[in-house]
C-alpha cells in the first residue's frame, strides 16, 4: 500500500527540483517577452526596443510580495490557517504556468484566496469578500477564477507543512521517554517551529520538498535536539538515511531563513512600476491590442457557429426538428450559455 | 493564446459529447467518448456562470476529491476542462446504479450478490475514509454500476475532509440538503433523508466516518428488503421511523445524545429484534447490519473492520461482479424510472439462477419476494 501522500496530485504534479523551477520560470518569461514584444511591434514597429522587460527573478519578487499579503488578509477575515496556506500554494503554482507580465499578482492573489476559502470548505459570499478589500469589485475576484482553477489543473487539494508539523508534535508527545508534560512545557518550541513553517511559505520549499521534510526542518531551527529525537524514533540508529536527511534539512533551513528576511520594498516597487509598461497589452481591458484580440476571438466563434449550422442535417417537414436521438449536432453544446 | 488556455483547448479536443442524458438546473450530463479510442465517458457540464459566488461548492468538492481518489470502487474522474463559462467533468461511463437494480422487480438477488455489493461498497468507502474523506451522501443511486458489474461510489458533491478531529462541521448533509447539480446518471430529484444517521438529525456538529457507515447499513437493509428500510417523510419523521425500527435510544445506548443541539424526545419505542423483519438473513449478516446501525457513533463499526467481518468470510462467498444481476441497458436513458421497472428483458438471467441455487438460497429468495408482494406486483418472479 503506497503512502497516502504519494498518491496525491501534489506528489505527482507539483514537485520539482530547484533547477526545474528555474527552467520553467525562464522559459515562461522568455515566451511572454516574445509575445509581448510582437504585440508592441504589430502596433507600432520599433516600439518594443525601449521597453525593459522583467526577468524571472524580478517576477518572483513580485509574486513573493503578494504572497506575503495573504496572511494579512486572512488575519482580517479571520480565515483559518488552512485557507492561508492553500491560497499561498495556489498563487505559487499559478506562476509556474503563467507570468506576472500577463496576469498581475495582485488580482491573482485575491482570486487565489477566494478560491482557497471554497476548496477548504470555509466559503464566504463574494460580495462580503470583495466589499472588504479596498478598490476591489466582485468581478475583479471571480473573473480570474476560472483561469486560476485551470492553471492549478483543477487540483485543489494541497498537503501542508503545518499539518505535518502538528503530526510530528503529536508524535513527540507520545514517544516512550517523552516527559509527560511535554504538550505544555515545550509548547513554545512548537509555536516557534510553526513560525518557521509560515516563513517557508514565502520560499520555494513546498515545490521541492515534502510537507514533513519542511516541518522537520522548521522544528530543527526551533529545537535541533527535539528534531533529532523525532528522526531517531523514526529511523533505526546507524541508518544510512540520517545523514541524507540532515543534508535535506540543511537545504530547507537555508530556504526558510532566506524567506524570513523582509523584502526591500523599494526594489519591489520599482519592479512593479516597470511592469506597468511591459505588461501584455492584450490583457489590458480597452487597449488597442485587447480590442483586436477580442475581435479576432469573435470572428472565430462566428465561423464556428456558421460551420456548425452548415453541418447540421437539413430538417424537413417538422418545423420543430427531427427526433433528438437522430440529431448529431447538439445545440446546447454551444458552451456560451 | 496563453499556455494555460492552449492546454485546456487540447484537453477539450480529447473528448466528444454525443448525447444529452440528463439535465438539471445547473448541469447537463452527456454521454460522450474519447476521440482517440472511442471509450465511452459521461461528461458533466456545470454552468458556472449561473452562480453568483463563482465556482460552486459542490463542483469544487467533487473535483477536489475525485482528483485525488483513484480506486476500483470509486468513480474515476478522467479529465476536467472548461468551455467558456462551463466546467466539464469527464467521468467514466457507468450504465446503472444500485437504486435501479434494487427497483428492477425482474431481478432476483442471492445472498451472495448482496454480499458482493456490500464488499465493493465497503472497499470504496474504506478508501475514502483512509484518505480522510467523508462522503456524507451515500444512497443507492450514488452507487453506480459499471458494465462489468463493479460498483463505484459517485457524487462527491457533499464530501469533505475531516483531518481535524472535533472540528465543527455542518449537519445539513446527506440528501436533505439542497443539491443543485444533477445526479450523474439521472436527475436526483428525490431528496430523502432516509440514509441520514440520528446524530445528524439531532444536529451534531462533531461527526465522523460513522455517518457514512450508518448510510451503508441502511443500504444493506434495503438490499435485503428490496425496499427502503428507514423511509421517513421529514427530519422529525425520520427519527420517528428510526426509533420505531430500532427502539428509542437510552442514555446507556448512546451517552450524551440528549445534549445534542437539535435533540427532541421522541416516543418510547422498544427495540424489536431485527430477525423479525430480516427473516432470511444469516446470523453474520444481521450482526454486521446491527453494527452499522449502532446509535452511538463511536461504537459503530468502521469500514476497515467491516471488511474483515465474519460475514464476508462465511459462505456463500460474494458473487463475482460479472455474475451480479444487472438491469438491462435502457433504450433511452432519459426514460423515467417507472417505465424501466418491471422490464422483463433480464428475466432469463433469473431463470438460469434458479437452476443452480441451493435450497438455502431459494428460501431467502422466496422470503424476499413475499415481502416485495406487499408493495408491488412483481412481473419477473
Amino acid at each position: 500500500m503506497i503512502p497516502l501522500y504519494e498518491a496525491s496530485s501534489q506528489f505527482h504534479n507539483w514537485r520539482f527540483s530547484a533547477q526545474n523551477l528555474d527552467q520553467i520560470r525562464s522559459s515562461l518569461n522568455a515566451a511572454a517577452v516574445g509575445v509581448i514584444r510582437n504585440t508592441f511591434e504589430a502596433d507600432q514597429p520599433g516600439s518594443s526596443a525601449s521597453i525593459s522587460f522583467l526577468n524571472p527573478d524580478e517576477e518572483l519578487l513580485l509574486v513573493r510580495l503578494y504572497a506575503s499579503k495573504i496572511p494579512q488578509l486572512c488575519g482580517f477575515f479571520r480565515f483559518p490557517e488552512e485557507v492561508e496556506a492553500t491560497a499561498v500554494s495556489y498563487l505559487k503554482r499559478f506562476y509556474l504556468k503563467n507570468t506576472v507580465m500577463d496576469w498581475h499578482p495582485k488580482n491573482v492573489m485575491l482570486t487565489a484566496l477566494f478560491l482557497a476559502t471554497k476548496t477548504t470548505n470555509h466559503p464566504i459570499a463574494l460580495d462580503a469578500y470583495a466589499n472588504n478589500i479596498p478598490k476591489t469589485t466582485p468581478s475583479d475576484v471571480v473573473d480570474l477564477e476560472f483561469l486560476v482553477a485551470q492553471s492549478l489543473g483543477f487540483e485543489f487539494a494541497v498537503w501542508h507543512a503545518h499539518r505535518a508539523l502538528w503530526g510530528i508534535w503529536l508524535d513527540l508527545q507520545s514517544l516512550p521517554d517523552a516527559p509527560p508534560d511535554r504538550a505544555t512545557s515545550q509548547r513554545d518550541v512548537y509555536e516557534a517551529a510553526l513560525k518557521h513553517v509560515r516563513s517557508s511559505r514565502l520560499s520555494d520549499a513546498e515545490l521541492i520538498y515534502t510537507p514533513s521534510q519542511i516541518a522537520l526542518a522548521a522544528l530543527s531551527i526551533a529545537d535541533p535536539e527535539l528534531a533529532s529525537e523525532w528522526s531517531h524514533s523514526k529511523f533505526p540508529s546507524e541508518s544510512a538515511s540520517i545523514p541524507h536527511l540532515d543534508n535535506t534539512l540543511a537545504a530547507i533551513r537555508a530556504l526558510i531563513e532566506a524567506a524570513a528576511n523582509p523584502q526591500d520594498v523599494e526594489v519591489v516597487r520599482a519592479v512593479d512600476l516597470r511592469l506597468k509598461i511591459c505588461k501584455n497589452p492584450e490583457k489590458v481591458v480597452g487597449s488597442k491590442a485587447y480590442l483586436a484580440k477580442k475581435a479576432e476571438e469573435e470572428r472565430k466563434a462566428e465561423e464556428k457557429r456558421t460551420r456548425k449550422a452548415a453541418d447540421a442535417p437539413p430538417t424537413e417537414g417538422d418545423p420543430f426538428g427531427d427526433e433528438l436521438a437522430g440529431r448529431l449536432v447538439d445545440y446546447d453544446d454551444d458552451d456560451d450559455d | 493564446m496563453d499556455a494555460v488556455e492552449k492546454a485546456n483547448a487540447e484537453r477539450q479536443k480529447r473528448w466528444v459529447k454525443d448525447q444529452k442524458i440528463g439535465e438539471g438546473t445547473y448541469a447537463v450530463v452527456y454521454r460522450g467518448r474519447e476521440a482517440s479510442s472511442g471509450r465511452q465517458v459521461a461528461i458533466k457540464k456545470i454552468k458556472v456562470g449561473l452562480f453568483k459566488d463563482g465556482l460552486d461548492m459542490s463542483a469544487i468538492r467533487e473535483v477536489k476529491y475525485l482528483r485525488e481518489l483513484k480506486h476500483q470502487n470509486i468513480i474515476e474522474l478522467l479529465d476536467v476542462f472548461s468551455s467558456k463559462t462551463n466546467l466539464n467533468l469527464v467521468l467514466e461511463f457507468l450504465e446503472s446504479d444500485l437504486e435501479r437494480v434494487i427497483k428492477d422487480r425482474s431481478l432476483v438477488f442471492l445472498p451472495a450478490d448482496i454480499k458482493s455489493w456490500m464488499a465493493m461498497t465497503f472497499r470504496g468507502l474504506e478508501f475514502c475514509h483512509r484518505n480522510w474523506i467523508l462522503h456524507r451522501d451515500l444512497k443507492p443511486n450514488n452507487l453506480l454500476i459499471a458494465s462489468d458489474g463493479q460498483l463505484k461510489i459517485a457524487d462527491f458533491g457533499l464530501a469533505r475532509d475531516f483531518a481535524d478531529p472535533g472540528y465543527k462541521m455542518t449537519c445539513q448533509v446527506i440528501t436533505r440538503c439542497v443539491c443543485a447539480a444533477v445526479g450523474y446518471s439521472r436527475d436526483s430529484d428525490i431528496n430523502h433523508g432516509w440514509y441520514r444517521p440520528p446524530e445528524l438529525l439531532f444536529g451534531s456538529r462533531y461527526y465522523s466516518t460513522a455517518v457514512d457507515i450508518w448510510s451503508v447499513g441502511c443500504i444493506f437493509a434495503e438490499l435485503m428488503l428490496r425496499t427502503p428500510y428507514l423511509a421517513g417523510e421529514s427530519d422529525m419523521d425520520q427519527l420517528n421511523t428510526i426509533f420505531r425500527a430500532l427502539g428509542s435510544p437510552t442514555e446507556q445506548d448512546w451517552p450524551g445524545h440528549t445534549k445534542l443541539p437539535d435533540y427532541v424526545p421522541i416516543g418510547h419505542f422498544t427495540r424489536a429484534p431485527l430477525r423479525d423483519l430480516f427473516t432470511a438473513a444469516s446470523v453474520d449478516a444481521l450482526n454486521l447490519l446491527t453494527q452499522c446501525l449502532i446509535y452511538e457513533p463511536k461504537k459503530r463499526i468502521t469500514a476497515k473492520d467491516a471488511l474483515s467481518h465474519a460475514y464476508f468470510f462465511a459462505p456463500p462467498y460474494p458473487s463475482h461482479p460479472s455474475k451480479l444481476p444487472k438491469t438491462s441497458p435502457p433504450v433511452n436513458t432519459t426514460q423515467p424510472l417507472d417505465e424501466i421497472d418491471g422490464n422483463t428483458l433480464s428475466g432469463k438471467n433469473n431463470r438460469k439462477r434458479k437452476l443452480s441455487s441451493s435450497t438455502d438460497e431459494t428460501k431467502t429468495r422466496s422470503a424476499v419476494a413475499r415481502r416485495l408482494d406487499f408493495t408491488k406486483t412483481t412481473p419477473g418472479s
